[in-house]
Formats: C-alpha cells, structure tokens, sequence
C-alpha cells in the first residue's frame, strides 16, 4: 500500500499536492556549516519538501545525515546556504510564528516548576487566555502529569520531563510541530506510550508534524509519510505514503503486513549505496 | 551539607556533625589555653581566656562595635559595588563576544596585578577616608563577579536558547527567564568566594591608613606588642567570616531548592 516517489530527479521532487495547503515548504536547500580553516561541510543537499497543514511527516536517516539541520532551517534557527524554505507560502525570515521546536533533550527551564515551565509556552503564544491556569491544568490532565504539578524537573524521570516538554509545546500552540527526535533518549517502553499519547493528541487536533527519528519503526507507525534521508550530505532517497488508517494501535500495527512491508522497504533505501 | 550530614549521623546513631565540631574546637582552645600557661607562651600567642576577657570590655567600651561596624561597612560596600558592576559587565561581555576578546588581556593584566599593590594609589586618589577602602575591597572582588557570571552564561544551555527563539521570546525575556536565573549559582559563588577577598581588601586598607576598623585595630595592638588585641581581631574577623559564609549556604539552600538532591 505504500508509493514509492522515484528519486529520479531530485531537484522535482515534491510529493503532488496543492501548494497552498502547504505548512512547510523546501526548495531545492543546500546546507553547509561554515569551518575554520577548512572548506565549508555539506549537510544537506538539494532537499526538496513539502508538508500539508495537517500532515504528519517522519524523517528517517543514518545519524549525522542532516535531518535535524533541515528541522533548524524550517524553524528559521539557521539559514540553508542555497534554496528557499516557506512557511504557510511566506518565505522564512527571522523565526518564524506558529512553528514550535522540541528537542531530543528535555530543555526545560531546571528553575521552573512543571506548571511554570508550560506557562511559558503559553506566555511567549502571544494569545491571551481566558483562565491561563485553566489551560494548564488541561494540558497538565492529558499528558498525565497530575501530582507533579510543583515538581521541578530535576525531580523527574526522563519520561515525564519529555511530557512536560510536549505540554509546554503544546500550550504554545503551535500549526507546525518540529520535533528533533523527541522520544530519542527513552527507554523502548516510555517511547512507545509518549508516541500513541502524541498520536491521540494529534489526531484530535490535526497540524503539521514533522518528526525526525532513526527508529524506522516509530516513523512508519506515527507519521502519514516517511522521507528517507542518505547519509551526509543527506539527500531525500525515498518518500513512503503510509496508508495504513487510523486510529493506528501500536501493537496491532505491528503484525500488519503493510506495516512490516514497508519497514523493510526503508530499511533497503538506507542500504543503498547512494554515491 | 551540615544539616543533612546531620540528619544522616544521627539517623547512624552516631554524635551530630554540630556537636563534633563544637568538641574539635574546645579540645583545640584548651589545648591553645595550657600549652600556652604551661609554657608562658603568652607574649607569644595570647590565651583563649585572654582574649575573651578582651572581647568582654571591647563590647562593653563599645569599641569592637566601632571597628567591627567600619570594617563591615566597608568591606560590604565594596562587595555590593563589585557585585553591581560586576553581573551587568559580566552578562555584557558573553553577549558582545568580540569586545570581550577585545579586553580580555586588559582583564587578565589587571587580575594578575598584586591589587594590594594600588593601595596607595587609592589613598592618593581618594584620600584615607572609607572610599579607598571600598576601592580597594571592590578591586579585590570584581574579577570574580565578572568571571563567574561570564561563565555561568556561557553554560546556559545552547538548545534551551534556541528554543526560547524559536518561540520567538524578547531579549529581555531570555534575560530574565533564563539568564538571570541560570546564574543565580554562579553569583552565590562569587559572593561566597567575595566576602574574605572583601575583607581582605578593607583589612589591607585599614592597615595603609586609617584611624579605625578591624584592620587598624591589629595593626595598633601590634604596635603595642599587645598579642592579645592582634589575636581578639583576628578572632572577630573569623567570626564575621563563618558568619558569612553560614548565611550564604543557608541562602543557597533556599534559592537552589529547584536543584534537588541530585547534585
């Protein structure tokens, strides 16, 4: 049930969709990292993207490939060399508004409470609430963070303080969701539980994710596609639909031969010699 | 730590950490008190006795009160002053990278100047009265303001950063939501670190010029060959010292509750 996009040519390649329903748009982007005395590394090459308002895109990649550079250029924290990154048709300037960030590591504020540390994603929103300390309370409800509401993060496990991370994400309220990795550092068992939470949440409020992983598994269950990334400079390879319907069941999903199918598909696009 | 040692030793069983300091400290006054009698080493050494009959009447005349107040004065103005100046530069030069770079060797030059050296140079300037002691306590303890907030900033966490801005926060958000408070150890630190390099500075200064303070008070009592009143001061700023320094732990306890036990 998956399309294959050929990789043909590069440069074109964009899965067909109405441009403007497009979130995320990235033309033909060159990265390279400026080094002191040496010719500036190529990260990322002639990566052409595009993600819908509500899609929810995964990228999948040998470590080091450049994927988490292409999350940085999208949330505007560097420049691509050469090509253009859009958000919502605008070409990207500065940091643009509505794209929240999340990191492999938990970068929580250690001097805020959990409360105070998802305020702040509700402060720096810019919209004003109603009853902030109701919207708290919510968000502290569905991630399950009841009790800890005082806790400082030095007092949590890895788990939770990516939960605190999520609900503060959350509470800013962002259309596009950047998320580096997010479950990365977790132990198999948390990652699994954090990814259906995040699937619940998302599917009851649909918006742009895109989602870097090195887990093929976790990509292919959480995302509507998969981008496969070669290694440095990181180009796309392949792009997989995943129409497996949802809601999915992570441990149903599991035994799916369209699930299992195209994990191995991916797992040959990494193989490839792609030089 | 000593209330938690506290609460381990006495968890064991075994004597407090409080207690086991009070014995530390009596076993050596006595030992001070008769080695001192038994060999009439008290021209040389004074006695514990001695110099709390001394403490008694310097309370009474109100005499320590006078020294203790302008040596406290200044060497606080003078760590308040560094302070001041200090976590404002310091925060300046992480954020303007390349003016640091710029000054840098003028910095260090200045740090690794003997600054009891300028003592006279101070007086010169402003005269014997309490500025150049405040001068002199403020040249002592602003390198270490300036150094440890730098480094406390360039700690901060990079991604923290970044994800203030990919929400778009102000500078003076990140400022006030992440700096400051990231630094709050790094300036409890400088202060502990501060307040000896603050007395010794008024200390120093008092002993160039002066007509009172701690300093001056055993700088006098020296003259006299009064071994007495040289040990009563220098017994009075250890006090004022440990007194300092209890006060900044405690503070820090209170401050740095987000810490946990983890560290």
């Amino acid at each position: 049930m998956s399309v294959q996009i050929p990789a043909a040519s590069p440069g074109e390649m964009a899965v067909p969709s109405a441009a403007a329903a497009d979130s995320i748009a990235l033309h033909g982007v060159d990265i390279a990292y400026e080094r002191e005395g040496q010719e500036p590394l190529l990260v990322v090459e002639n990566c052409s993207l595009s993600v819908g308002r509500e899609e929810f895109v995964a990228i999948v990649g040998p470590s080091g490939c450049g994927k988490s550079t292409v999350l940085r250029a999208i949330s505007g924290l560097l420049r691509p060399t050469r090509g253009k990154v859009l958000i919502h048709g605008n070409e990207v300037v500065g940091h643009p508004a509505g794209v929240g960030f999340m990191f492999q590591r938990d970068t929580l504020l250690p001097w805020c409470s959990v409360e105070e540390n998802i305020a702040i994603g509700l402060e720096l929103s810019g919209n004003p609430q109603k009853d902030p300390q109701a919207t708290i309370r919510d968000l502290v409800q569905l991630l399950g963070l009841n009790g800890f509401e005082k806790s400082y993060p030095s007092a949590l496990s890895g788990g939770m303080r990516q939960r605190v991370s999520l609900g503060r994400l959350l509470a800013y309220h962002p259309d596009v969701m950047l998320m580096d990795e997010p479950f990365g550092a977790l132990d198999s068992l948390t990652k699994a539980v954090l990814g259906r939470e995040l699937l619940r949440i998302w599917e009851a409020e649909r918006r742009s994710i895109v989602f870097v992983t090195h887990d093929i598994e976790e990509a292919v269950y959480l995302a509507d596609r998969v981008v496969v990334f070669s290694p440095r400079p990181g180009r796309i390879v392949a792009q997989h639909r995943i129409d497996i319907p949802r809601p999915r069941e992570a441990r149903a999903i599991r035994s799916d031969p369209r699930f299992t199918h195209i994990c191995e598909q991916i797992w040959d696009d990494l193989k490839l010699p792609t030089h | 730590m000593a209330l938690e040692n506290t609460d381990i030793a006495a968890r064991k069983g075994r004597v407090p950490m409080v207690a086991q300091r009070i014995i530390l400290i009596s076993v050596l006054l006595t030992i001070w008190e008769l080695g001192s009698s038994l060999t009439e080493g008290e021209f040389w050494v004074s006695r514990p006795l001695l110099i709390v009959e001394r403490l008694i009447t310097m309370i009474q005349s109100g005499e320590l009160l006078r020294h203790l107040t302008a040596t406290l004065v200044e060497a606080g103005s003078g760590l308040l002053l560094a302070g001041l100046v200090g976590i404002p530069l310091g925060i300046a030069l992480e954020r303007f990278p390349r003016v640091a770079k710029l000054v840098e060797p003028i910095i260090m030059g200045l740090y690794g100047l003997p600054r009891v050296a300028l003592a006279p140079l101070f007086i010169l300037w402003v005269g014997i009265g309490l500025a150049s002691k405040v001068l002199m306590s403020f040249s002592m303890v602003i390198f270490v303001f300036l150094m440890n907030v730098s480094e406390g900033v360039r700690s901060i966490d990079k991604d923290m950063l970044d994800l203030m801005s990919t929400m778009r926060a102000s500078r003076s958000f990140v400022t006030r939501r992440v700096v400051l408070p990231a630094i709050v150890p790094w300036i409890l630190t400088a202060i502990r670190i501060g307040v000896g390099l603050a007395l010794i500075g008024a200390v120093v200064a008092e002993l160039i010029g002066s007509n009172q303070g701690l300093g001056w008070f055993i700088e006098k009592s020296a003259g006299r060959l009064d071994t007495t009143g040289v040990f009563t001061g220098l017994i009075v700023l250890m006090a004022v010292a440990m007194l300092a320094n209890f006060m900044i732990v405690s503070a820090e306890r209170r401050l740095l509750r987000w810490r946990g036990n983890s560290r």
